[in-house]
């Protein structure tokens, strides 16, 4: 009961530590899934619904960044990023924004092929229906995305379960500074190396408390559109 | 007339369709039929223009008179008025003009339900109201009545019939059945590995076939 009650003193008290842990997750969270998203999404339907030569290399090597490990793409935005680095010069390291763009990085391709992968299921069925009652390839396209609409919602809030849970990226290039660039999934890994177990445990549950809801929406936005 | 030439589609360096001459003349039915993987969707879709022959050429109608019904229509997940709305585009009293194509295959109380809803045999009737919701100069369906019971069967034969009638289409449907031919088709095609087998008058040739696979196909065809 004591633990329970610390979680909850963590929570709703008078220090702001966990809550402002909280908020930069979240932001960074959210930032980094829109920017992903909005390349993401518009690059999947392109691969998934044209036929071009390389689209089998493309898609073998979207699958690859896919499994992209997160701390190769922390090392690369370490050292793109770092002092002697190409982008040094703008002093993004240990900030906020250069944690976006790690997430970024690991997010857009796997964003990329689950849209790839949606649309190449229905974009031919589509396209052949479409065709035959004589609507321009623009007008098809737009069909396309209309009815992936729901997989793409899906897409876009994997891609923020990706994001929140991330750790190894973050970790590299925001650097965990208390009050800065600290989340959620370096706090409770720095805590737990610290014994600070019901910090950390407070923090999980609100993690898992954000997938639960997140689950939650996939599923009432498939039941609202009829496709669950 | 509708002419295809010396068409060949090629595809993982096999032949699928090898054709040297077959003409449609307009406002006339025609069958196709064939085993399964013969050339019938790919003759349909190279006429409908979803397909482009290795070499050849189709010489055919402005491609605004052309309506091609896939054999896996896409049922979209908005109303079932509306997926035959769709074809309809710029054309004035647009949702009358559904309601009745919907109203000749039988789907009168099934208008406001989501096409991704239907069942496959009530999707396909709603493709048959997409394509005769306006006049065509020319219909490409392929297996119009694959998944349709009897009942929705003999509707969209009756309803095509009919739409042939008063508009003077050219309507070339593909399917596996003989008796479907006779009852809906003036000409049939015999397609055979690619290459056209037998043609001529449906009874002529589904009757008294002069080759030996057609024969050999028609022996498997039971009341």
């Amino acid at each position: 009961m004591d633990v329970i009650r610390e979680i909850f003193g963590l929570l709703f008290g008078q220090d702001p530590e966990l809550r402002q842990i909280i908020g930069v997750t979240l932001r960074m969270s959210s930032l980094s899934t829109l920017v992903s998203a909005l390349l993401g999404i518009p690059l999947g339907v392109i691969i998934g619904s044209t036929n071009f030569k390389a689209k089998r290399l493309v898609n073998r090597v979207l699958h690859t960044l896919m499994g992209l490990p997160p701390v190769v793409a922390g090392l690369m935005v370490f050292l793109v990023l770092s002092r002697s680095g190409p982008l040094g010069t703008l002093k993004l390291l240990f900030t906020v924004t250069a944690m976006v763009i790690a997430q970024i990085v690991l997010i857009t391709p796997i964003m990329t092929g689950l849209t790839a992968n949606i649309v190449s299921v229905k974009a031919p069925l589509i396209h052949e229906t479409a065709a035959g009652i004589g609507l321009r390839p623009f007008q098809r396209m737009l069909y396309i995305i209309y009815e992936c609409r729901v997989q793409f919602i899906s897409t876009v809030l994997t891609g923020f379960g990706r994001a929140i849970a991330e750790v190894g990226a973050v970790q590299m290039v925001g650097g965990n500074v208390q009050f800065k660039t600290r989340v959620m999934t370096t706090a409770i890994m720095m805590q737990t190396n610290m014994g600070h177990f019901e910090f950390a445990i407070a923090l999980g549950v609100v993690l898992l408390v954000i997938a639960f809801l997140i689950n939650s929406l996939v599923s009432r936005i498939q039941e609202s559109a009829g496709l669950a | 007339m509708i002419s295809v030439r010396n068409v060949l589609v090629q595809a993982g360096g096999r032949v699928i369709l090898d054709i040297p001459l077959v003409e449609f003349e307009e406002g006339k039915r025609y069958g196709l039929i064939g085993e399964n993987g013969s050339g019938k969707t790919t003759l349909l879709r190279m006429l409908a223009g979803t397909l482009q022959p290795s070499q050849g050429e189709v010489a055919r109608q402005n491609p605004d008179g052309v309506g091609y019904m896939p054999q896996a229509p896409y049922a979209f997940s908005f109303s079932v008025l509306r997926n035959v709305e769709m074809a309809l585009k710029n054309t004035p009293d647009r949702r009358d003009k559904a309601a009745r194509a919907l109203e000749a295959v039988g789907m009168q109380n099934l208008l406001m339900a989501r096409g991704n809803k239907l069942s496959g045999g009530e999707a396909q009737r709603m493709a048959v109201a997409r394509m005769i919701a306006k006049p065509r100069q020319l219909l490409l369906l392929d297996e119009p009545t694959s998944s349709t019971d009897i009942r929705g069967t003999d509707s969209i034969e009756n309803t095509l019939l009919e739409y042939t009638r008063n508009t003077h289409c050219t309507l070339i449907f593909s399917t596996h059945s003989p008796a479907q031919v006779l009852r809906l088709a003036e000409e049939v095609i015999f397609l055979d590995q690619g290459k056209i087998l037998e043609n001529g008058p449906a009874r002529d040739v589904l009757e008294n076939p002069r080759t030996e696979n057609a024969r050999l196909f028609l022996q498997h065809w039971r009341i």
